[in-house]
């Protein structure tokens, strides 16, 4: 594939660049989520993220009302390696509203 | 739209700035406007907005994603 040099249009992958050192909100594959300062991420989005939550959302079904309850379970992680092939999104955290 | 013939890339510099909708292998969808992307379809929007059935976030600013999401598997 091509490379761009810096003095034609960005990629995705240079804007990603000016959140270095910012708080990002990473959306995974598996329903999970992080939220963390990204510390350096490569081509693939491998990430080092420090001073992480992750969100693992699990939708459980009752079986007698089929009502949907909506479970988060959350942890914190001072310094994490990210694989790049399991994230779906990045951006700036969420606002609310 | 013009119906001659053209490469990838020129289709991808003209659709940069338009409103788009990039639908995720996971089901979801994101309206916003197309920032940039680039040759392995990772994808900058802005003013994005997630569609799971109904709407569940709104992301303001840049959202970026990743290329290899956007076809089931």
């Amino acid at each position: 594939m091509d490379q761009q040099t810096t003095n034609t249009v960005e990629e995705p992958l240079d804007l990603i660049r000016l959140s270095l050192d910012e708080r990002i909100y990473v959306k995974m594959r598996n329903d999970r989520e992080l939220r963390g300062r990204l510390h350096a991420y490569d081509q693939h989005l491998n990430m080092i993220l420090g001073d992480v939550e992750e969100t693992v959302t699990t939708i459980e079904i009752d079986e007698e009302t089929y009502e949907e309850i909506y479970k988060s379970t959350k942890r914190n992680i001072p310094m994490l390696f990210v694989r790049g092939d399991g994230v779906v999104l990045v951006a700036p955290p969420l606002r609310v509203g | 739209m013009s119906l001659r013939k053209q490469t990838p890339s020129d289709f991808l510099k003209q659709i940069i700035g338009r409103p788009v909708v990039v639908k995720l292998n996971s089901g979801v969808d994101y309206r916003g406007v197309l920032a940039c992307l680039d040759g392995y379809m990772n994808i900058a929007l802005e003013q994005t907005e997630e569609y799971v059935n109904g709407q569940l976030k709104n992301k303001y600013g840049d959202a970026f994603i990743r290329g290899n999401n956007g076809r089931p598997r």
